[in-house]
């Protein structure tokens, strides 16, 4: 009797074991160095089942919106190849960039049934400005401020054109201390009034032609009276020197 | 006596560095990108909601989640369309106003990297990222 059930394990166990599905992955991370100017870093994520059963994908999730993921086929036969190729579409994003693309299949195994790809990119401005935002308070001395613009060596930029949205503030585009540096001095013609721009700054770069970067300009409205200002105001004016000085008087 | 004493730490601590060996060469891929957010840059909905109108709130969401719906007033700014949309925020900040940057939990760095960007690239200062995104501030509303 012990024999016959050991029999039956051991037969159970063998057909377990021989039935399996199991993907295995060529690598699960992939680093990536799109060119400069590029708009989108795509990632092949190559798989075999070598298992003997086909295995089917439940689901495929990016870790953001910026990154789809799309399989071949849902089921995947034994024996079988085939890849999971991830977009990641690169926006205004720089640095170091790393998604996720989380698979679920039904393997049986929970050691097996969920693998996590990542996509590391990193991603290399044409142009690197700041500061963005160059502001004057109100009525503060029109003085000209400075933002910076360091382009890239390989984007060989010779020229920056900069254009304000609005005539109240002018702007003049000089080589930096660096080879490829730029400074751009902004200047406001008036700081008395509220005044907004938007800077388009325009490269001659052959790499990527047409791009545009951003930058703004403000002059902020006058400080709102607080409590305690206008309590000073009044009390100057119910003062004997202050009526004395007003011309109404 | 002395020498064996120091033999001894600084076999101990030559051991203590085979894992840690071990470990950075297993987790090179694997490093945590995402640190963790210092906590004098992270604010929970009721300190954010107690700083009442001085606030401006920024959502680093994608358009698409933005449309569907945000918290009232406030601004759109991700990094899919950062060199379009900063423009149009900076032209409503104000340097008296407190920025706070949500995301949804699924997208839960876009927030961190667009508070980075403002501090860094705009030099603004007071910005912080609301603590549990999108679904902290609808876990609130209910």
């Amino acid at each position: 009797m012990n024999t016959n059930f050991l029999k039956l394990v051991v037969a159970l166990t063998a057909l377990a074991q021989g039935a399996r599905a199991e993907l295995k992955w060529e690598q699960t991370s992939v680093d990536l160095k799109p060119a400069l100017g590029d708009k989108q870093a795509v990632a092949h994520f190559k798989y075999e089942n070598v298992g003997n059963t086909p295995v089917h994908f439940k689901s495929v999730h990016a870790s953001c919106g910026c990154t789809t993921a799309q399989t071949q086929n849902e089921q995947v036969a034994p024996g079988q190849k085939g890849e999971i190729t991830a977009t990641f579409n690169i926006g205004g994003r720089t640095g170091t960039q790393v998604k996720t693309v989380t698979v679920l299949t039904d393997d049986p195994d929970p050691a097996h049934s969920t693998t996590v790809l990542t996509l590391k990119a990193v991603i290399t401005p044409l142009l690197e400005i700041q500061p963005t935002l160059v502001y004057w308070q109100n009525g503060e001395e029109p003085k000209p401020k400075i933002i910076t613009a360091k382009a890239n060596k390989d984007a060989a930029i010779k020229k920056l054109d900069v254009i304000s949205s609005v005539p109240d503030f002018t702007a003049k585009v000089d080589a930096g201390s660096a080879p490829s540096e730029f400074k751009i001095s902004v200047q406001p013609r008036d700081t008395t009034k509220a005044v907004y721009a938007t800077l388009t700054i325009k490269s001659d770069s052959p790499v990527n032609t047409g791009s545009m970067f951003a930058a703004a300009a403000r002059v902020m409205p006058p400080a709102p009276a607080t409590k305690s200002t206008l309590s000073t105001i009044r009390h100057d004016l119910a003062t004997p020197a202050a009526t004395a000085a007003s011309p109404s008087q | 006596m002395k020498a064996s004493a120091v033999r001894q730490a600084l076999l101990l601590i030559a051991l203590a560095f085979v894992p840690a060996i071990g470990e950075a060469i297993y987790f090179r891929n694997k490093i945590s990108w995402q640190s963790p957010i210092p906590a004098s840059e992270l604010v929970t909905v009721n300190q954010a909601r107690s700083w009442g109108e001085n606030v401006i709130w920024v959502d680093a969401r994608p358009d698409n989640e933005f449309e569907r719906d945000h918290i009232p007033g406030a601004i759109l700014l991700n990094e899919d369309r950062w060199n379009e949309l900063l423009p149009q925020f900076l032209g409503q900040w104000s340097p008296d106003r407190k920025i706070i940057v949500y995301c949804s939990a699924q997208s839960c760095n876009a927030s961190r990297e667009v508070a980075k960007r403002l501090r860094d690239e705009a030099q603004l200062k007071n910005v912080f990222v609301l603590d549990g995104g999108w679904e902290a501030w609808l876990k609130d509303k209910r």
